[in-house]
């Protein structure tokens, strides 16, 4: 999308004189100037820039997410120019490291990065990167936390279905031969040096408050307002929404925002549930996916959904993103002691996945996704439930555990529906 | 007990009407001042005669209240009242730097949160938290804890939500039986959250006593009135396998069960087959004389 669109009026000329060498394969007219075809075959107009890839389905560029896991679920990765939005557990420990992941493919493929948050200081974010996992160490060592984690499994050997060994549960295993996805150590910082290499803007919120607290500085579209001139500056004045042509490299603009819609944001739909200003976050988010899609530059946001006390915010937020992928985790919920989850840290939900320059979807079918974090892999696999057992036989654990298993979307009744199953 | 004073940050204490919390804030405060910090008191619910009771005055004398119940919108005018109200009292917080750890008691976030907005007061405690990062002078991290009195049966689930999310440790009131238990859930960064019950109880000198475990005379857990029904039993099917049907079920050879040699081949050479490799096992029926095809025809 935004690609093709730079290319085409940007370096157009370029990419039509590639394409018709291409098509006729005979002409000895060679243009001097940027080379417009890159190492990615059958497509010589698009511009070749570090860390994307086509998409293999319809030609989006696509960045990574930092989970290999992830992005296969997403039908390849990231399209440029979209909104990935996380929606947080409860204690906000596995989106921040979603966040992170982020980030770090960033860094690893030298992309720019802007870093906005409320709570914790850009630079003290940066230093929390994880650290990635190099070739030729890590086939190693995911090796051997694939034997770690399968000794107790593998003794039992199938007998009849032992075809199926050798299927894999999800994608899982390091990639060696693209260099699109990258596997990160979670225990292991980045090294400073990377930090340092890389291109980075910071918006700390608190900082561009003026140093008073006023009442009216907390007004809900402000702190909001500073963000998305902040954005648009940046994107304007390196470029990467094409408007210095003369550029010499393209690359791609990594935007991070934390926690978007907390209080600290000075946004009260975590407070109340009939807020004043209840469509600043809304028009937040509709102005910046006008920026995002008119430049190279993806975006993730984290939001504290589940603090969100009116649920049409939520449906609207959701609308107004492209990508959404919720996160729960176990921990301290009465999941976390369920046998059923005992493998697993939570439970993933895709919620929506965009449909750009396309008629369908590219969702899985597999909707029952749990992941775990494992010191060097964050894996994303399919939860096999327990079979629906009926009504008639009354039991009291195993219907809490059924029960459990079933999926609770924001929508739906929670626990306090009745027990029994309807069947009609 | 100890961890809610050790980790810094800001501490949500949240009480109810049974179980209250204003002593439970007075013997942490008075825990911080003998370790020799700084304690201010924004003090909002009671008066400063009633907050000081109990308190002898070794501890008094460290104590530094701000004083917003008498007089909390300044109809005296006669200059004692903080200026700017609630939350300029909060900001004057904010920009107080002294050496040495510090302790922030508000004695209640409830009349807070009735003066002044939601938002406003999690970005004056964002503020407050952060101050040790970026001290005036650039001395090294000094803690500042910030400890919050809610009372949370005034409030509704947004700004309980709202506050916890902001709070490095959350203490939650409980107990039974007329002896009070503290639910304390501290979040350190990237870690899991840790949830511990410590029983207590506040001597009248407000010393805390940490007590082992619940009550003695706990009463026992309610029978639930339907006993467990066991699925495996009545079922038309056998679901267990005695010794001898197990041993029987192994030895069944299943059909088109391959030598081990070729299922280990094939396992092996799954994603690339170079070469194609024939596996001739032969059946129970099959005649090896390759002279008579007919052979095998029984006519």
């Amino acid at each position: 999308m935004a690609a093709v669109a730079t290319c085409g009026t940007g370096a157009g000329s370029t990419g039509s004189i590639a394409a018709a060498a291409s098509k006729n394969n005979v002409t000895s007219f060679q243009r001097k100037g940027p080379r417009a075809s890159g190492t990615d075959s059958g497509c010589s107009r698009l511009v070749s820039i570090a860390g994307t890839r086509p998409s293999v389905r319809n030609g989006q560029l696509l960045v990574s997410t930092g989970l290999p896991a992830l992005d296969q679920l997403l039908g390849g990765g990231l399209a440029v120019g979209t909104v990935l939005l996380i929606e947080e557990d409860k204690y906000n420990i596995y989106s921040s490291l979603v966040f992170k992941y982020f980030l770090a493919e960033g860094i690893i493929n030298g992309h720019t990065l802007l870093v906005a948050s409320a709570k914790e200081d850009p630079a003290d974010i940066l230093q929390e990167l994880p650290a990635p996992l190099l070739d030729d160490n890590c086939k190693k060592d995911f090796d051997e936390d694939v034997c770690n984690d399968k000794t107790p499994d593998s003794n039992i050997k199938m007998k009849i279905a032992w075809r199926y060994q050798l299927l894999p549960k999800m994608e899982s295993g390091p990639v060696s031969s693209s260099r699109f996805g990258h596997y990160y150590d979670a225990s292991k910082r980045m090294p400073q040096e990377l930090i340092e290499a890389s291109k980075w803007h910071g918006f700390f919120f608190p900082e561009k408050l003026s140093s008073t607290l006023n009442i009216e500085s907390c007004s809900l579209t402000h702190g909001y307002r500073k963000l998305l001139q902040f954005i648009q500056n940046v994107i304007y004045e390196e470029g990467f929404d094409g408007s210095s042509p003369q550029k010499k490299q393209k690359n791609i603009l990594r935007i991070g925002i934390q926690s978007l819609g907390s209080p600290l944001w000075g946004d009260d739909i975590c407070c109340t549930e009939n807020c004043d200003n209840s469509h600043s976050l809304t028009k937040f988010l509709y102005v910046l996916r006008g920026l995002l899609r008119t430049s190279l530059s993806a975006c993730i946001i984290t939001m504290p959904t589940h603090l969100i006390q009116n649920k049409a915010v939520i449906a609207r937020v959701t609308n107004l993103s492209d990508t959404v992928v919720g996160l729960e985790s176990f921990i301290g919920s009465e999941r976390e002691t369920n046998p059923l989850y005992k493998d697993y840290h939570g439970l993933i939900h895709i919620r929506q996945i965009p449909r750009l320059n396309n008629l369908i979807y590219d969702v899985s079918d597999v909707k029952d996704l749990a992941f775990k974090l494992k010191r060097k892999l964050f894996t994303i696999e399919r939860l096999h439930l327990p079979p629906d057992l009926s009504d008639t036989v009354s039991r009291s654990s195993k219907q809490d555990l059924a029960e459990s298993s079933k999926l609770l979307g924001p929508g739906c009744g929670m626990m306090a529906g009745g027990k029994k199953h309807l069947d009609f | 007990m100890e961890s809610v004073l050790a980790l810094g940050g800001f501490v949500l204490l949240r009480d109810s009407v049974e179980w209250e919390g204003r002593s439970l804030l007075k013997a942490l405060i008075k825990k911080s001042a003998l370790c020799g910090e700084q304690v201010h008191i924004l003090g909002c619910e009671v008066s400063e005669d009633e907050f000081r009771e109990g308190f002898d005055s070794s501890i008094n004398s460290r104590l530094i209240y701000h004083d917003l119940f008498r007089d909390p919108l300044n109809w005296s005018q006669t200059g004692e009242a903080l200026p700017g109200g609630p939350l300029g009292a909060l900001q004057a917080m904010c920009r107080r730097t002294h050496p040495g750890p510090v302790t922030i008691a508000l004695d209640s976030l409830s009349w807070l949160l009735l003066h002044i907005p939601c938002t406003a007061l999690c970005q004056a405690l964002g503020a407050l938290s952060r101050q040790h990062a970026h001290p005036g002078g650039g001395s090294p991290a000094e803690p500042v804890r910030v400890l919050g009195l809610f009372h949370e049966e005034l409030h509704g689930p947004g700004p309980l939500g709202a506050l916890s999310s902001l709070a490095q440790t959350e203490v939650t009131l409980s107990g039974t039986m007329g002896q009070a238990s503290a639910h304390i859930l501290s979040r350190r960064p990237r870690q899991r959250p840790a949830h511990q019950t410590q029983w207590f109880s506040i001597l009248p000198d407000f010393s805390l006593d940490l007590q082992g475990g619940p009550p003695l005379e706990s009463q026992p857990h309610a029978d639930p009135h339907t006993a467990p029904v066991d699925p495996t039993a009545h079922v038309t099917f056998n679901l267990h396998l005695s010794k001898k049907e197990r041993e029987a079920k192994d030895s069944l050879t299943l059909p088109f069960q391959f030598s081990s040699e070729k299922q280990q081949a094939l396992l092996r050479a799954g994603p690339s087959q170079a070469t194609s490799h024939i596996f001739y096992e032969p059946d129970a029926y099959d005649d090896l004389d390759q002279e008579d095809p007919d052979d095998d025809l029984d006519v």
